[in-house]
């Protein structure tokens, strides 16, 4: 083990090949950024609006609750973001729109990226300490975006560009949020 | 020389990193951290933060999608 390397890292034995390095090893985080960037443009251009996530997991959210009798858009929280979502809302299209195609892309397309990597893999729950965790924090996410307008990807992402004002607070607070974030993951998690 | 593994498998960043870390401060100089993952993001994490702190490391992807950091502390 003496000769160990940082520079050799190994793609398998018979992948040498450019192609199967590009789709195998992660890229870096600029050009991640950078396509997304683009490609939030080009939807922007097409389709008229930005890329947004969790307002179409809401919209399946309330239409579940409306199956089981209760009435969620006549509640304040949809009243105050009438103008987003009436037209969703009046048409009854909560489960099948234009932002339930983004959320399935974005499945989609992560699913052909491992697959094209050879990585797809099922994750399994460690224990009922990280799957008591990560309910938690999606609890948390979820009812932090709804209170904000947006996650980090409409609220933040596609705010920014928008030229918010609100994503620059987004910012801030996801910032101090992050920094609480690592101190009890280091503390609970580990 | 001794080899330790450290199993990671089914967690997600930056935990792997964080635990590795924990672990290789109770470990001696030339003793070598194994850690199993099934996230490509934690080799390109272990690698940074090898070069930062001078350690030796090698990346293997035994299985597709499951991933071998091997860290030698210097």
């Amino acid at each position: 083990m003496g000769n160990l390397s940082s520079e050799a890292v190994n793609f398998g034995k018979d992948g040498t090949d450019a192609m199967k390095r590009w789709l195998k090893k992660p890229w870096p985080y600029w050009a991640g950024g950078v396509l997304l960037g683009l490609l939030n443009i080009l939807l922007l251009a097409v389709s008229g609006t930005v890329w947004q996530v969790s307002g179409g997991y809401l919209l399946w959210a309330a239409g579940i609750l409306e199956r089981f009798g209760l009435k969620p858009f006549q509640w304040d929280y949809f009243q105050s973001f009438q103008p987003r979502y009436a037209e969703i809302i009046a048409t009854h299209s909560v489960f099948f729109n234009q932002y339930t195609i983004l959320n399935l892309g974005v499945a989609a397309g992560a699913l052909i990226a491992a697959l094209l990597a050879s990585q797809f893999k099922l994750g399994k729950i460690k224990g009922w300490k990280q799957a008591a965790f990560a309910l938690l924090g999606g609890i948390l996410m979820g009812y932090g975006s709804r209170l904000t307008g947006g996650c980090n990807i409409g609220g933040f992402f596609s705010g920014i560009p928008s030229l918010s004002l609100h994503a620059w607070v987004f910012w801030i607070f996801a910032m101090a949020g992050a920094w609480l974030g690592a101190k009890l993951l280091i503390r609970f998690m580990t | 020389m001794k080899v330790r593994d450290l199993d990671c498998l089914y967690e997600v960043c930056p935990i792997p990193l964080i635990k590795a870390v924990k672990e290789l401060k109770k470990m001696n100089s030339g003793d070598v951290l194994v850690v199993h993952s099934d996230e490509s993001c934690v080799g390109v994490m272990m690698e940074e933060w090898a070069k930062q702190n001078h350690y030796s490391i090698q990346i293997e992807e035994p299985k597709d999608g499951e991933w071998e950091i091997y860290l030698q502390k210097p």
